[in-house]
C-alpha cells in the first residue's frame, strides 16, 4: 500500500510539473471557451455599430428606420429577451422622386472606403417604384459581401416599411396593421420525465459536444502520456529496479490512480476557473441568446466527474496495455491504434447520440463496456435516462476498468522485462495465459 | 554459518528455451557469492526469480526459511540489475527518496543515508541534478546507493563491474568487502572469473541453466589439486603447450597456465622454459577460476558453442 502511494506520489508530482499538464490545464478551457464564445463574440462585435445610410427613393420610410421601429424589431427578433447586440446608426435621407438614385448615393458610396468619423458601414438603396413595382430590388452596399446579418435586418425593416405603406393604401387602420404583421416566436422546450423543463435544443447540441470532447481529450493525452511513462521506465530500464521492489499490480495501479489524480487535479482547476468565469460566461452566454445555466445543475457536476473518472480509467488502461507491451511509442502507437480508432466511436457518432439520446444505438452504446461513460454522461446531459440505466452503465464501466487492469498487470508483468519487437495480440493473449 | 537463502531445484523456461534448469545452491550469511558463468548461462534469470520478478515455472527459493512471496522480503533484498536505469528526468535526492520508499522506508528514515553516501561518492555537490546531467560514471555510483540505501541484509549485484573504469572497480570491491564485514551477505553475479576469484566466499558455476560447481572457493580450488603452473615471461611461449606432461595450457601473450599430468615434475617445466624465455615468475598451485572453468565445463563444448555464435 504504501509502494503503491509512493508510486502513485511520483506520478502525479513528475506529471504535474511537465509543460504538458500547464498548458492543458490553463489553455485548454480558454481554448474551448473562445470555441464557443467567441463566434458569438465577434458576432456582436461586428454588430456593435454601424454606420448606415439608407437613401430612399420613395421618401415615405423615415418611421420605418427610426429609432423606436429598430428596437422593437429587435425584441421580435430576439424573442423578448430584451438585450441585444449591436447597433445600426441609421442616417435616413428623403430622396423622394430621384430617377438617378445610384448617381445620388455615389458620395455615400465613397465615405464606406473613408476614415473615422466619415466612414459609413453600409448604404442602403430604395427606388421610388419599390412601393408599386414588385420587381424593384433593394440594393444594400458594404465593404463585406458576407455581412448578411446587418443587410437582412435592413431588409426585413425596409420590407416592414414597405408592407406596412402597401396596407394602409388599401385603408387599414395602423393598429390594425401592427396587429396583422405580428409574428409568433417559437420557443424549444424538452420535457423530461421528472416535468424539468430545458429550452435551448440548438445549443444542448453544442455543449454536448464541447462537454464531450472536455471528458475524452484529457483522457486520450493521459492515456498517451502514461504509456510514454511505461516507454520510458522500460527505455530508462528504471523498470527492473521497480518490479523488483513491488509487485506489478502495485507499480501498475500506482501509476494509473496517480495520473487519474493528475486528471483530477486538472478538471478541480477546471471547475475553478469555471466558477470564476461563470458569470462573465453566463451573460456572455445570455446575450448570444443561450441560457447555459440549464446545464450545469448539480447533477451535471456529478455526473462529469463520475464519467471523466470511469472514461479516463478506461482508457488510461488500454493505453498501458500498449505501453506495458511495447519498446517504443511507435510500436506503441501502431499497436494501440485499432482500440483507439474503436474507443472513439462513441464520438464519432456523437452527432446521432446528442440528437436521440434514446434511440436503441444510444441506449446500448451507454451500457456497453468501453464506449459506456462518454455515451452515458451525454445522455444524462442532452436526455433524461432513467436511473437504473446510469448504474448499469457504471457497474459496466466498473467491471471492465477491473477487467482491463487485471489483463494490463499480467501483460505487463511479462511484457515490461522483453525487450525485443512488438508483440502481435495473439501473442499479448498467451502473455495473459502465461502470467 | 547459517544460510540466508535457499535456492532448490529452480527451473524458468522462455517459449521452447530452458533458461535455468534444475538450479540449486544456498547462500551463506555474511559471505560474498560469486555466481558465475558466461552470458546466456542463466544467471540474471536466477536473479530475476529471487528478486521475485520471475515466478519459477517449479522449485523453489526460501528465504531464511520462510516463503519468498511476502513483500517483506524484497525490502530486504538491495538489487542492482545488470541493465543499469533510473529515471533520468529526476533529481538526485528524489529519486533516491523514491527508491527508498518503494523499499518499505520512510523519507526522514533515509535522508541522513542520503547525506552520507552522497558525501562519501562526492556527490553532494550533485544532489539536485537531474541524473541524466551526471556523467556516466556518476550514475552508477548512484544506482550503487539506491541499491544500498535501504540497508538491505542481502545485496544482489549483476555484473557490478561492467561499465566501471579501472579505479571504480577497486572502489566497489573495497565497498563490497567492507559491506560483508559489517555482516551483509552479498551475491554477485559475474562473467569475470578473475574478479569473482578476488572476492568471492563461495562460488556457484553455471553452465547452460545448471549448476556445474559449487561450494567454498578454497574447496573447491584445493579439489581441483595442486597440479598447475602459473608462468610470467618475456618471449614467445607457444611451445610450452607442447612439452611432455602438459596436459592443457593456455598460452596468452606473456602468461602462461599449464596443467600437468600426473606424476610429472614442475621443475623440468621450467627448466625446459628458461632455455627459451625469460621468466618473471613460476608458481605451482590451484588451477584459476577460469581454468576450472574450462575443465569442468569442458573445452570441446567451450569450442563447439564458440563456433555457434
Amino acid at each position: 500500500m504504501n509502494k503503491m502511494w509512493a508510486v502513485l506520489k511520483r506520478e502525479y508530482l513528475q506529471a504535474i510539473r511537465r509543460k504538458m499538464f500547464i498548458i492543458m490545464t490553463f489553455l485548454m478551457p480558454l481554448f474551448m471557451a473562445a470555441l464557443f464564445f467567441l463566434p458569438s463574440l465577434l458576432m456582436m462585435r461586428g454588430l456593435g455599430e454601424k454606420k448606415i445610410a439608407v437613401l430612399d427613393g420613395t421618401g415615405s420610410l423615415k418611421q420605418a428606420f427610426s429609432t423606436a421601429t429598430q428596437s422593437s424589431a429587435r425584441r421580435r427578433e430576439m424573442g423578448g429577451t430584451g438585450q441585444m447586440p449591436g447597433q445600426l446608426t441609421i442616417k435616413y435621407i428623403d430622396d423622394r422622386g430621384d430617377t438617378a438614385l445610384p448617381v445620388t448615393a455615389r458620395p455615400y458610396l465613397e465615405r464606406l472606403q473613408a476614415e473615422k468619423e466619415q466612414r459609413l458601414d453600409g448604404v442602403l438603396l430604395i427606388p421610388g417604384e419599390a412601393l408599386v413595382n414588385p420587381k424593384a430590388k433593394l440594393t444594400f452596399y458594404s465593404r463585406s459581401a458576407t455581412d448578411f446579418v446587418t443587410q437582412e435586418r435592413l431588409a426585413s425593416m425596409a420590407n416592414r416599411g414597405l408592407q406596412r405603406l402597401r396596407l394602409s393604401a388599401r385603408g387599414l387602420a395602423p393598429d390594425d396593421i401592427d396587429q396583422l404583421l405580428t409574428s409568433v416566436k417559437v420557443d424549444a422546450v424538452q420535457l423530461s420525465k421528472t416535468g424539468q423543463q430545458k429550452t435551448g435544443g440548438a445549443a444542448s447540441f453544442i455543449v454536448g459536444f464541447m462537454l464531450t470532447a472536455l471528458l475524452l481529450i484529457p483522457s486520450f493525452v493521459y492515456g498517451l502520456e502514461i504509456m510514454r511513462g511505461i516507454i520510458q521506465e522500460k527505455t530508462d530500464r528504471v523498470v527492473e529496479v521497480l518490479v523488483s521492489s513491488m509487485t506489478p499490480s502495485q507499480l501498475l495501479v500506482g501509476k494509473i490512480l496517480g495520473v487519474a489524480a493528475v486528471g483530477l487535479t486538472q478538471i478541480g482547476v477546471w471547475l475553478i476557473m469555471a466558477a470564476l468565469a461563470g458569470t462573465f460566461a453566463a451573460t456572455t452566454a445570455s446575450f448570444a441568446g443561450i441560457d447555459i445555466l440549464q446545464f450545469l445543475h448539480p447533477s451535471f457536476f456529478v455526473y462529469f466527474v463520475v464519467f471523466f473518472i470511469l472514461a479516463y480509467l478506461t482508457y488510461v488502461c488500454a493505453y498501458a496495455i500498449g505501453g506495458a507491451a511495447c519498446n517504443s511509442e511507435k510500436e506503441a502507437q501502431q499497436l494501440i491504434m485499432p482500440i483507439t480508432m474503436i474507443m472513439m466511436l462513441p464520438w464519432f457518432l456523437m452527432a446521432a447520440i446528442i440528437t436521440n439520446p434514446d434511440s436503441p444505438l444510444a441506449v446500448g452504446f451507454s451500457l456497453a463496456p468501453v464506449f459506456g461513460p462518454l455515451t452515458m454522461f451525454v445522455r444524462t446531459l442532452v436526455g433524461d435516462p432513467p436511473m437504473t440505466h446510469v448504474l448499469t452503465s457504471i457497474l459496466v464501466s466498473l467491471a471492465t476498468i477491473a477487467a482491463l487492469l487485471w489483463v494490463t498487470s499480467k501483460i505487463f508483468r511479462v511484457g515490461i522485462l522483453s525487450y525485443g519487437k512488438r508483440p502481435t495480440i495473439p501473442e499479448l493473449w498467451r502473455w495473459v495465459k502465461v502470467a | 554459518m547459517s544460510e540466508i537463502l535457499e535456492v532448490r531445484e529452480v527451473v524458468k523456461t522462455f517459449d521452447s528455451v530452458r533458461a535455468v534448469d534444475g538450479v540449486s545452491f544456498t547462500v551463506r550469511r555474511g559471505t560474498i557469492t560469486g555466481l558465475l558463468g558466461r552470458n546466456g548461462a542463466g544467471k540474471t534469470t536466477t536473479i530475476r526469480m529471487i528478486t521475485g520478478i520471475f515466478m519459477p515455472d517449479s522449485g523453489s527459493i526460501e528465504w531464511r526459511s520462510a516463503s519468498a512471496s511476502g513483500a517483506a522480503f524484497r525490502d530486504d533484498i538491495g538489487y542492482l540489475p545488470e541493465e543499469r536505469g533510473l529515471y533520468k528526468q529526476m533529481k538526485l535526492v528524489e529519486q533516491l527518496l523514491f527508491l527508498a520508499e518503494i523499499k518499505g522506508k520512510k523519507a526522514s528514515q533515509v535522508r541522513p543515508a542520503i547525506d552520507r553516501w552522497l558525501e562519501r561518492f562526492e556527490l553532494t555537490d550533485k544532489r539536485d541534478a537531474k541524473l541524466e546531467e551526471l556523467s556516466k560514471g556518476n550514475q552508477q555510483k548512484v544506482q550503487l546507493i539506491a541499491t544500498l540505501l535501504h540497508d538491505p541484509e542481502l545485496i544482489i549485484l549483476d555484473e557490478p563491474q561492467s561499465g566501471l573504469d579501472p579505479v571504480n572497480m577497486v572502489l566497489v570491491r573495497n565497498l563490497l568487502r567492507e559491506l560483508r564485514d559489517e555482516g551483509r551477505t552479498i551475491l554477485l553475479s559475474t562473467h569475470m572469473m578473475g574478479e569473482a576469484e578476488k572476492m568471492a566466499d563461495d562460488i556457484v558455476l553455471i553452465h547452460r541453466g545448471k549448476v556445474v560447481l559449487d561450494g567454498s572457493l578454497e574447496e573447491v580450488r584445493s579439489s581441483f589439486g595442486h597440479n598447475t603452473l602459473h608462468l610470467d615471461y618475456d618471449g614467445d611461449g607457444a611451445f610450452l603447450a607442447e612439452l611432455p606432461n602438459v596436459s592443457h595450457a593456455t598460452i596468452d601473450n606473456h602468461a602462461a597456465e599449464l596443467t600437468l599430468g600426473d606424476n610429472s615434475d614442475p621443475q623440468r617445466i621450467l627448466e625446459a622454459a628458461m632455455g627459451r624465455l625469460r621468466i618473471r615468475r613460476f608458481e605451482v598451485g590451484a588451477p584459476s577460476l577460469e581454468e576450472i572453468f574450462i575443465e569442468k565445463v569442458g573445452a570441446e563444448t567451450l569450442a563447439a558453442e564458440e563456433a555457434e555464435r
